[in-house]
């Protein structure tokens, strides 16, 4: 059997990861009712209601004025500092039309055709993306930028 | 008296699922994804199981944040494919083995693996993907399926060593089961990718091939691998690979290779099959 895990030591190493966001239950429960908007979307009479509405079908529901607005600006990256999860927000973008790989590139700060070659190229290497702190001591190689 | 034939790891990215229900499989960026698959679609049509355990995840289909069950177990009549968001997949309904389900949610349940039963859900991608890959556009399936749904989407998902010992509890649950079943298990998800953040599209060949290496033979060093390891080396959603382990687990102490496949990319996903059999 392995040994209990520590969960404050667990949780604070998901901090040391460049440029992710670990859906921890801090972030589930600050995103509970966006998450929750987004779940809506599921059903087709929804999506007609938000398509014709935005800010409308919004207002419904209880998010902060900041989740409001970085939902209608479609900011992900900011969408998942406030506490959405990627499989919720992909309902927002399935609903706008697009694939997961033009809406997750959009994270990215790349443009669409950039990423998309990326992907095909064999994807982002690990390398120097792995952990903060390593990139901080020189210890993991790659740039040194931090892109958290 | 059933028992567990074979086991499969298959990625399940939605892509792969429009790319089969749009007709696209001969696209030249397509092609060799789908190639490595070949070999298991002749395989399966004679290995014929009766049944098949398949381990997924959901994504935000059937359960969204009000219920977080960790292990679920589908013990309906059948499952519904999901809307998730354009409109169902146009497969076959998902045929269940409720029998065999609460026969197994007893077992382990009393084996101290707490199971979520559920009798009502959609199934998504990640369950009608791999069936897709096995078999096609049947239709209807040509096997039973019992659900076995994994939450790895709010932290903690369960450890693998913990998906592991599911494995092995499974195992011992089937053969428990009195009726005489071909069953197999199926671990989906992964290998590595990231759909979020700066760090998004990363994929890590080497990582995932030695993942590959070690579901085969009689190691079990990949029970011990933590959380952050998946985070760190195959992207935030590369923990989906958690759920190859129950599949592993449930073959026992030693496995060979019948057929091994990895292409990257589908869409921002590297894709990983293998098709293992039980050595005893």
């Amino acid at each position: 059997m392995t040994v209990p895990k520590d969960i404050h030591e667990y949780l604070a190493e998901f901090d040391d990861i460049p440029g992710t966001r670990v859906y921890t239950a801090k972030r589930a429960r600050a995103g509970y009712h966006l998450n929750q908007f987004c779940m809506s979307l599921m059903k087709a009479e929804n999506r007609e209601r938000w398509k014709a509405d935005e800010r409308a079908y919004l207002d419904e529901w209880p998010l902060t004025d900041e989740q409001k607005e970085a939902v209608l600006a479609r900011d992900y990256n900011r969408l998942l500092d406030l506490g959405g999860n990627i499989y919720f927000l992909a309902k927002i973008f399935s609903t706008d039309g697009l694939s997961f790989v033009q809406a997750v590139g959009t994270m990215t700060g790349m443009s669409a055709e950039d990423y998309q070659a990326m992907m095909v190229a064999g994807g982002r290497s690990p390398e120097g993306v792995r952990s903060i702190r390593a990139n901080h001591a020189g210890a993991d190689g790659g740039d040194r930028k931090e892109s958290n | 008296m059933a028992r567990i034939t074979a086991g499969i790891a298959a990625s399940h990215v939605p892509a792969i699922g429009a790319a089969i229900d749009l007709g696209r499989t001969g696209e030249d960026y397509w092609k060799p994804m789908f190639a490595g698959f070949d070999w298991t679609k002749r395989w399966i049509a004679e290995a014929k199981p009766d049944v098949v355990i398949l381990v997924y995840n959901d994504h935000a289909s059937a359960f969204d944040m009000r219920i977080i069950p960790t292990f679920a177990i589908g013990c309906a009549e059948s499952f519904k494919p999901a809307d998730e968001g354009w409109g169902p997949r146009p497969v076959p309904d998902v045929i269940g083995h409720p029998d065999l389900a609460w026969h197994l949610a007893q077992s382990l349940i009393l084996d101290e693996f707490d199971m979520t039963m559920i009798n009502e859900m959609d199934v998504d991608h990640g369950l009608t993907v791999p069936l897709s890959l096995m078999f096609g556009q049947p239709e209807a399936w040509p096997v039973k399926v019992v659900p076995l749904a994994v939450n790895v989407v709010t932290y903690p998902p369960p450890s693998g060593n913990r998906c592991w010992a599911l494995g092995e509890a499974i195992a011992r649950a089937v053969a428990s089961y009195p009726e005489d079943l071909n069953v197999q298990v199926w671990g989906t998800g992964g290998m590595s990718h990231q759909l979020q953040g700066p760090r998004a599209g990363l994929i890590n060949a080497e990582w995932d091939n030695r993942f590959l290496d070690g579901m085969i033979g009689d190691g079990d060093a990949l029970r011990h691998i933590p959380h952050i390891e998946y985070l760190r080396e195959t992207g935030s959603e590369g923990i989906e690979l958690v759920m190859w382990l129950i599949m592993r687990g449930a073959l026992g102490r030693r496995t060979r290779a019948l057929h091994r496949h990895y292409h990257v990319p589908a869409s921002n996903t590297a894709v990983g099959h293998l098709v293992l059999e039980p050595v005893s």
